[in-house]
Parts: C-alpha cells; sequence; structure tokens
C-alpha cells in the first residue's frame, strides 16, 4: 500500500483526509500539526506522498515543502490551498510541488489527485 | 448531508476546534480591542483562525460559515498587509464579534443536531462596506478573483513575464518547434494553475516557448482553457518524443495533441508585439502576495513545539465519566469486600492488612481519577470578559473586570453549571450595582469601576467570590419587598443585615422596577440560585451600602465521592458529609432546652442550638427516642448550625453519591436528602442535605 | 450505512417479537396484564429503603445489582386494601421512557399473547383502577385488565401526597 504522511495544523482536516482515504488503498503513516514537524517525519517516515496545508503557523506549508524537498528531490507533494491562494499555489509548484488541490474538496477528487501523482 | 465520509467523531472535532479557535479568537479581541490598535501578532492570528474555519465548515458543507469567515478573513488580511491608518478599531470589534456571534450560535445549533441556516449576508455586507471604508477608493480597481465577496489573497495582478532560458543559442541545427495543445478533464479547476505548473516544469526544455492564452492571471483564462484548451509553442533542443512525455505526465490531462512545426520564424514574429524580458538565470519567482512573517523564526523554536506537542492528549468527557463510575462502582465494592456482615467479629490480621493496602490503593486511585476531571476555571473565567465588554458597552459604564485565583480547579461537570450563573451575577453587578462614571466621580469614587472574581479552595468545596466596588444593596427595599411577599418569618427587628440581602436569592424577588433586557424581573436571581444548588453549592450574599456587594457561591469539589459518616435510626440509615460535621457527643438532658413554642434546643458551650430530631421528621420507627439513649451529631453550613438526633453512629467511610431514583424526584422533593449511596453491606443509606435540614428546623 | 440499518431492522424484530405479548399478574382477584417490552426483569421480595415524604404507594427503593430502583405498590395505587407482602409477592421492574420502577404485586401469573381484536376500550367507570387501564383483554373465558403505563407513572394523585 502507498504510504501518505497528512500536514495540516487543523486537526479536523486531518481527520477529514484520513476518513476520505480510509476505504482505499492508501496508508496513513502519519499527521503532523505543523510544518516543521511535518519535515521530521517525512524525513523519519519517507512517505510516497505527502498531502500539504499552505498555511500553517510555525512553518509554513511553502517553507516546510522546500526543506523536504532539501531533503528528498523526488518528494511528491500535494498542496492544499484554501480559494483565493493563487499566488501561494504557484509558487508551491515553482519551488516543486506535484498538484494542488483546492478546499472544499471531495473525496474522490482528492483520491485521483493522490492517484495520479503517483501514476497509479 | 451527503457526505459519506463525514461521522460522528468528525463532526465532534469539527465542534470542538472551532469552538476552542472562536474562544481564542474573542479572548484577542477583546483585549486588544483596549489598546488603540490591534498588535500585529494578533492580527495574524485572528486570520488564520478565520482560514481554518473558512476551510474546515467548506469541507462539512456549512457555506454559510465559511463565506462568512472568508469575508473576515479578507478583512484581516487588508489590516494585516496595508497597516491601514484610518481604523475604527471600536467599530472593527464589534463587527467582528457580531461575526464570531454568528458563526458561535450556527455551530451551537450543529451540535443539537438542528440546521445551521443562519443568514449572514446582511453581516457580509456590513464587513464588506468597512473593508472599503480602510481600502479607500483603491477597492474598485481591483478584480474579484475565485470565491470571496471581497477579493482575495491574490490582488496585485503579477506582471505578465514571459520566461526565457539562460541559454540563448541563435544558430544550432537541432532547434525543433513544437506545437502542443493540452486539453484538462472536466471539473479538475483551477485549470489556468494547472498549466503554471505545465509551463513551470517546462523551464529547463524548452529555450522559448509562449502560449494562449497568455496570461493565465486573468480571471477567465481558466474558462478559456476549459472551454478551448491550452496552447503551447516552443522551441528546443529536445525531441518530440522527449516533450511528448515531459507534457504527457500533466496531472488532470486528458487529451494532448503534439506537433512539430516547420520554423522558428513563426515563433518569432508572434513574439514581437510582446514585451520580452531577459532573465539571467534561474525563474523568477512571481510576487507573492502573502509573505510569511514565519519565515524570520529562528530553528529553536520549531523545535519547541515538537515537543509540547507530545506532553498533551484530548480525551471524550464520556470515557472520563465511564472511568468515573467504575471508580465510583469499585469503591462501593471494596467496602462490600472489607465490610462484608460475615467477616464481621472475626480477627483477621493478615486480611486487615489487606484490606488497608486495598483501601489505600482505591483511594489513591480514586484521587487521581478526579484529579484528570478537575479543570481550572481560568477558562470560565476567561468569557466573563466578554460580558462585561458588551455590557458596559450597551450602558455606557467603565468597569475591569479582576480575576483571582483563576488557576484554581473544579470537576468538569460542574464547571458548566457555574458559567450561566456568573454571567447573570456579573452582569447584575454591571446593571444594578456600578454606578455611571459620571456618579461615581460625584460620589469621590474612581471612575473605573472595578468588579473582582476570585476563586479559592476551603476544605471541600471551592468559593466563588464576585465583589463589585458599587452602590451595594439597599437594605430598607430589600426588606419592604420581602415584606410585601410574605416572605419574614419571625420579628423582623430580629433579623440581620446579612438575612436581609439574602432575600434576594428568594425565587420570585426584585425590587428592579424596570425589566432590563439584561437582568429580568427576579427571574434570573432564581435561575443562579438552582443551577448552584444542582450542583450542591450554596450562595450568599453580604453588602456595604455605597461601597459594594459581595456574592459568595460554595461549591463543591466533586459531586460524585465524598467522604460520609453514617448513622442510624431505626431501621434506616443516613449518611451525613463529614465536612459538615464539627463534632458529635451523647447529650446529657441538663443542656436540653424547650422553648414555648415546643422547639427543642441545645446548650453547647454557652451557645444554644436547634435540634432536630431526624426520627421524627421522617417518621421513622424508632425506640431510641431519649436524648440520652442517642447521640447528637452537630453540623455546619453556611455559618448556621444545627444538632441532629440519631441512635448511633455506625462508621465513617467514603461513599458514592448516587442520585434519587427519577421517579422519585419527579414525584416530589424531599427535604434534607441530598441522594443515596449503597452502604458496605448492600443496604442504602440516604445523604442528608444539610443545608436543607437547617432552613428547614428554622421554618418549623 | 449498511450496519445502521441492519441494526435498526433486528431491533425491529424484536420489538415485534414482543407487540401484543403481555406479563399477567395479579391483584387479589383481578388479573391485570402490562406489555412485556417494558418489564426489564420479575425478582423476589428484597430489603426496601423508605423513603420520607412519599405517596403511601410508594413503599421506598430497593438495591438492585447496585441500581436504585423505587418501588410502587400496585394495590395502593389503585386504592385496594393493603396486604402484607409474602413469598409469593413479586416485584416486577418496568423501565418506561428511561425511567425504571419495581411494581409490587401478589403474585405474577404468565406471558401471554392477546391478539388485537381481542381487547376492547375500558369501560369509563368512576372506580379508581380504571384510569390507569388503557383496554380490556379477552383470553378464553378470563379477562385481563391491561394497564397504560405511562399513566401509572405519571398520573399523581394529590390527595395520596402527604
Amino acid at each position: 500500500m502507498k504510504k501518505l504522511l497528512i500536514v495540516d495544523d487543523a486537526a479536523f482536516m486531518r481527520l477529514a483526509i484520513r476518513n476520505m482515504l480510509q476505504k482505499h488503498e492508501i496508508e496513513i503513516v502519519g499527521e503532523a500539526a505543523n510544518g516543521a514537524i511535518g519535515v521530521e517525519m517525512y524525513k523519519q517516515l519517507l512517505p510516497d506522498v505527502v498531502t500539504m496545508d499552505i498555511t500553517m503557523p510555525e512553518m509554513t506549508g511553502i517553507k516546510a515543502l522546500k526543506a523536504i524537498k532539501a531533503f528528498d528531490p523526488q518528494a511528491k507533494v500535494i498542496m492544499v490551498s484554501a480559494m483565493g491562494q493563487e499566488g501561494m499555489v504557484k509558487e508551491a509548484i515553482i519551488n516543486g510541488a506535484k498538484t494542488f488541490i483546492v478546499k472544499p474538496f471531495k473525496e474522490e477528487f482528492l483520491y485521483q489527485t493522490i492517484c495520479k501523482v503517483l501514476g497509479i | 448531508m451527503s457526505n459519506q465520509y463525514v461521522n460522528e467523531p468528525m463532526l465532534d472535532l469539527f465542534i470542538f476546534e472551532s469552538m476552542q479557535l472562536l474562544e481564542q479568537m474573542e479572548h484577542l479581541i477583546i483585549s486588544n480591542e483596549k489598546s488603540s490598535s490591534y498588535a500585529s501578532d494578533a492580527i495574524n492570528e485572528i486570520f488564520r483562525i478565520m482560514h481554518t474555519i473558512k476551510g474546515s465548515s467548506a469541507m462539512m458543507l456549512y457555506n454559510n460559515i465559511s463565506t462568512l469567515a472568508h469575508s473576515m478573513e479578507d478583512l484581516f488580511f487588508v489590516l494585516r498587509e496595508d497597516k491601514p491608518q484610518n481604523v475604527d478599531y471600536s467599530e472593527l470589534s464589534d463587527l467582528v464579534l457580531e461575526g464570531l456571534d454568528f458563526i458561535k450560535v450556527e455551530i451551537a445549533k450543529i451540535r443539537n443536531g438542528d440546521e445551521a441556516d443562519g443568514n449572514a449576508s446582511d453581516l457580509i455586507e456590513s464587513l464588506r462596506f468597512f473593508y472599503e471604508t480602510i481600502r479607500g477608493q483603491e477597492f474598485n480597481s481591483i478584480d474579484q478573483t475565485i470565491g470571496g465577496v471581497i477579493p482575495s489573497e491574490n490582488r496585485k495582478p503579477d506582471k505578465q513575464q514571459y520566461y526565457i532560458s539562460k541559454v540563448r543559442t541563435e544558430t544550432t541545427s537541432n532547434r525543433n518547434t513544437f506545437e502542443a495543445t493540452l486539453r484538462f478533464e472536466e471539473d479538475c479547476g483551477m485549470e489556468n494553475l494547472r498549466v503554471f505548473g505545465v509551463v513551470n516544469d517546462l523551464g529547463d526544455l524548452a529555450e522559448e516557448y509562449y502560449h494562449i492564452p497568455e496570461d493565465l492571471d486573468k480571471e477567465d483564462s481558466a474558462r478559456v482553457i476549459k472551454e478551448q484548451g491550452f496552447t503551447l509553442f516552443l522551441t528546443t533542443e529536445r525531441s518530440l518524443d522527449e516533450i511528448h512525455t515531459a507534457l504527457i505526465q500533466t496531472i488532470y490531462l486528458k487529451n494532448l495533441q503534439l506537433t512539430q512545426v516547420e520554423n522558428s520564424e513563426s515563433l518569432n514574429e508572434r513574439h514581437k508585439e510582446r514585451q520580452i524580458l531577459l532573465e539571467d538565470y534561474s525563474v523568477k519567482v512571481p510576487t507573492v502576495c502573502c509573505p510569511n512573517r514565519v519565515d524570520n523564526e529562528p530553528e529553536g523554536k520549531e523545535l519547541h513545539s515538537t515537543a509540547t506537542q507530545q506532553s498533551i492528549i484530548s480525551v471524550s468527557v464520556a470515557k472520563l465519566d465511564q472511568l468515573m463510575d467504575l471508580v465510583g462502582e469499585m469503591v462501593i465494592a471494596e467496602a462490600m469486600v472489607t465490610q462484608n456482615p460475615d467477616l464481621k467479629g472475626l480477627e483477621l490480621n493478615n486480611f486487615d492488612k489487606a484490606a488497608r493496602q486495598l483501601r489505600k490503593i482505591t483511594g489513591e486511585l480514586q484521587d487521581t481519577v478526579m484529579s484528570v476531571r478537575m479543570v481550572p476555571l481560568a477558562g470560565t473565567f476567561q468569557k466573563m470578559n466578554r460580558t462585561l465588554r458588551d455590557m458596559c458597552k450597551k450602558l455606557n459604564k467603565e468597569v475591569q473586570l479582576q480575576l483571582i485565583g483563576e488557576e484554581t480547579e473544579v470537576d468538569k461537570n460542574i464547571i458548566e453549571h457555574i458559567s450561566d450563573p456568573l454571567m447573570h451575577l456579573i452582569r447584575n453587578s454591571i446593571d444594578h450595582g456600578l454606578e455611571m462614571p459620571d456618579e461615581r466621580e460625584q460620589l469621590g469614587k474612581l471612575r473605573l469601576g472595578t468588579i473582582v472574581l476570585e476563586a479559592k479552595n476551603s476544605g471541600g468545596d471551592v468559593l466563588i467570590i464576585i465583589r463589585d466596588d458599587g452602590e451595594g444593596f439597599n437594605k430598607d427595599r430589600i426588606l419592604a419587598k420581602a415584606r410585601e411577599k410574605g416572605l419574614i418569618q419571625g420579628p423582623e427587628d430580629e433579623i440581620t443585615d446579612k438575612e436581609i440581602y439574602n432575600f434576594v436569592f428568594l425565587p420570585g424577588f426584585s425590587t428592579n422596577e424596570s425589566v432590563t433586557e439584561f437582568s429580568g424581573r427576579g427571574v434570573g436571581m432564581d435561575v443562579v440560585v438552582k443551577n448552584i444548588e444542582a450542583v450542591g453549592g450554596s450562595i450568599s450574599a453580604d453588602s456595604i451600602p455605597g461601597r459594594g456587594t459581595t456574592i459568595t457561591l460554595k461549591i463543591p469539589l466533586t459531586l460524585a465521592i465524598i467522604d460520609g459518616m453514617n448513622i442510624k435510626v431505626g431501621d434506616s440509615r443516613y449518611t451525613i458529609p463529614t465536612t459538615a460535621i464539627k463534632e458529635s457527643f451523647s447529650p446529657k438532658m441538663t443542656e436540653v432546652i424547650v422553648d414555648p413554642d415546643d422547639n427543642e434546643m441545645m446548650m453547647v458551650r454557652g451557645q444554644c442550638y436547634p435540634i432536630l430530631r431526624l426520627h421524627d421528621i421522617y417518621h421513622v420507627h424508632t425506640e431510641v427516642t431519649q436524648f440520652t439513649d442517642g447521640i447528637i451529631i452537630m453540623v455546619e453550613q453556611d455559618n448556621k448550625t444545627l444538632c441532629i438526633f440519631a441512635d448511633e453512629l455506625i462508621g465513617q467511610q467514603q461513599v458514592v453519591v448516587k442520585a434519587l431514583p427519577t421517579y422519585i424526584k419527579n414525584t416530589s422533593k424531599v427535604i434534607g436528602l441530598a441522594g443515596c449511596t449503597l452502604l458496605g453491606d448492600g443496604s442504602i443509606s440516604l445523604i442528608l442535605d444539610i443545608a436543607g435540614l437547617i432552613s428547614f428546623r428554622r421554618s418549623a | 450505512m449498511a450496519d445502521n440499518g441492519e441494526v435498526e431492522s433486528q431491533q425491529e424484530e424484536v420489538e415485534d417479537t414482543q407487540k401484543g405479548k403481555f406479563l399477567t399478574f395479579c391483584l387479589g382477584t383481578e388479573f391485570y396484564g402490562i406489555e412485556i417490552k417494558y418489564v426489564t426483569e420479575i425478582i423476589g421480595l428484597q430489603p426496601i429503603t423508605e423513603i420520607p415524604e412519599m405517596p403511601e404507594y410508594i413503599k421506598g427503593i430497593i438495591n438492585l445489582r447496585g441500581k436504585l430502583i423505587p418501588l410502587m405498590d400496585v394495590r395502593l395505587r389503585f386504592k385496594k386494601p393493603f396486604r402484607e407482602y409474602n413469598d409469593r409477592t413479586c416485584i416486577v421492574v418496568i423501565d418506561i421512557k428511561e425511567i425504571p420502577i419495581g411494581l409490587i404485586v401478589d403474585s405474577v401469573s404468565e406471558v401471554i399473547a392477546i391478539p388485537e381484536e381481542e381487547i376492547v376500550a375500558p369501560p369509563t367507570m368512576t372506580k379508581e383502577g380504571n384510569k390507569y387501564i388503557k383496554g380490556i383483554g379477552k383470553v378464553g373465558t378470563d379477562v385481563k385488565l391491561l394497564l397504560d403505563s405511562d399513566k401509572l407513572l405519571t398520573e399523581t394523585d394529590f390527595d395520596n401526597l402527604r
């Protein structure tokens, strides 16, 4: 099963993503509540894909993305953004995010995006 | 809702997290309102909170909450980025608090299982208006982007740029020109950003390229791409296959057409009219509208947060309740073993030792479980800031709230019952106790009134004191009203001032001539008293005319397990909370006095106390009716003392308080009974409510 | 969700099998019936702890495996003469809308099914016990007075209170 790391400061979003994927063949190997922890967890868990919230305290999604990419240039990171964050999404893409999804999103959309990113 | 992935825990978490964030936000607003501007930390934090709530409520399909949060987020974005000077922070606070209240109400509806059907459009309109005011004339020039009513973070359109690689070779035989048309899957959304990804990835592959539509930031570029596809022209040294491989990986790509085009001249021609920016090395990063302040944070701080994350977990209250119940059952079971009638009279040294050890461990377990449920009053006290602020604003009074001892802890179950009474008492204080600022000045007082909210431990109770420096109670008016309502017993001149003040707690009592929106007419105080008594607490008042009023709430630390003294009256058993017992003794006939009304009283060290015969008031048959055959237990509550007459003391033990069965409670309220408990031998003992007995005896 | 549906239909099944079934007990010469779905258990007499200031038909409470159950003497409730308890006396523990209560009866008879057609409305007489009767069930040559459990619990006799 493919491994996924969720990075989002809202406990609610982490649970939402977890719930959405529970009947799919994706294993949630970790949840991080801020970018810094997310980076550390990535290094330890080496997941196949990461969902990364853009707006977080302590360390933003962009910064965490950069750190993860620096550690693992092949890292597959999906940015989770809210409406109206085009500028940041662009910056994320430039810094190596594979793609993005916008809140609110439906379960199918999340799963499809992850599949496409993983090439399955 | 048709979200099949949404379940109970998610809803609970949504409610919990959102309410937590809203509380933080309320605190920030109130503390910042006092200064003439909001601290930048606060603005950022409020921005983030609204952003988070916007996202989660959208996921849960509560669009009215999401849209409102979005407007508020935009507002705080502007405050953060532009730092406008002409902001009316008082009005801002009102507006934001209104928005916060709306969301709170909607969440309360959701919590109750009702529809979140509130309409915030008026509020959003007001927010928009406020936004316009602080942005000035710049507002109109900005296009509306996706989503919110107010243009969001992407307000400043990026300058149009064309990306050209660093190597600008004029001649090479391997240069190919391709034309690619990309079509995206339906509903993938934000097509313009998807192609941005494509273009970005092309960075190293192509020497020159341009695309149609050209301007990806334009509002309808996504729509254009959706309808007409994305056309890309590029010149590169790479082969068709390589370009194809690169482009086919685009996520959500439905269709790719790639053809080689003849000459590169056409490419240049198409470029002619446009402005070309030569870049040096790497691709230029487009201006990002939200530079992150946090970039400047030192590494150390980030690591610190990792550590603190692990030391707290959140536990569902239901589990704690279950744990508490089990511990209670265990206490009873332990008593049933160690005090089993089968063991009566036996000499069991080893057993006794083991039983003592068991008792010790049970006791520790009990203490620990109870401490888990203990919650500091700080949260509840902090909520009072909002009440104070709203009241002061509406009544134009100037009052500050001083909190003392907020770290004092109380059982979680009890906390819920304290909030409303406190709120009412503070409202009362501001409404009726505290004078208008001008009047205060004239009286030589400080303009700024003070309400002190203090909590402290006292034996097995927690005292919560609300003390104001207002005008105090009007003794004469209270007395008159009490007289009018026939609430006075006994001769009037024997009533102490303190007793007069406590008349205000009697049901239906109110000396306010007008029904104010907040305090109501005699209804509020009654509810306060009920709430406090429901948790086994008591309330009392004292006042100094002209100087202020003090209301004291006495709340038991925990409802569930108390230390009790079991007593026997005939075949019945009763339990008295040991915290109420002052002493017990065998009475002598010489100490007993009977007054002309046949009330029996006891003389103890020169003081006279009323006697209550349990067998009498509860019509229990017992052989022991002579005082000298039985025992007197002197109990005290709220500075009032009573001597209870019973057959004998059975013993002291920890008892688990069980409520009287619902049917019994529904039938009628029995004076003097607080609940019941199961004794070690399986029999039921009725727990006495000392306060109730005292007031009963006094009115007898 | 599939799971919920299953549980629900199971519960309905259980309820269906209980419909129309009554537990019968007697007070003197009269037989009464109460819907079995309300009955949680039937126990023998136990030590009763009196509660002061209750109407005389509320005898007190008992400790049933840690749970406190109030007891109602049905004879007294129906204003019949009190009869001393003996070893045939039973307590029928019922639970209505999450309120448990134990009914003290002379003795318990059997559980019978009484089809709807055999149940007629009670006669409107002014006898005390009748306000608690929901219907009269015919079983062969006997009649059973079927209790209205709600009324039993909620009607308060003000003259009975002290």
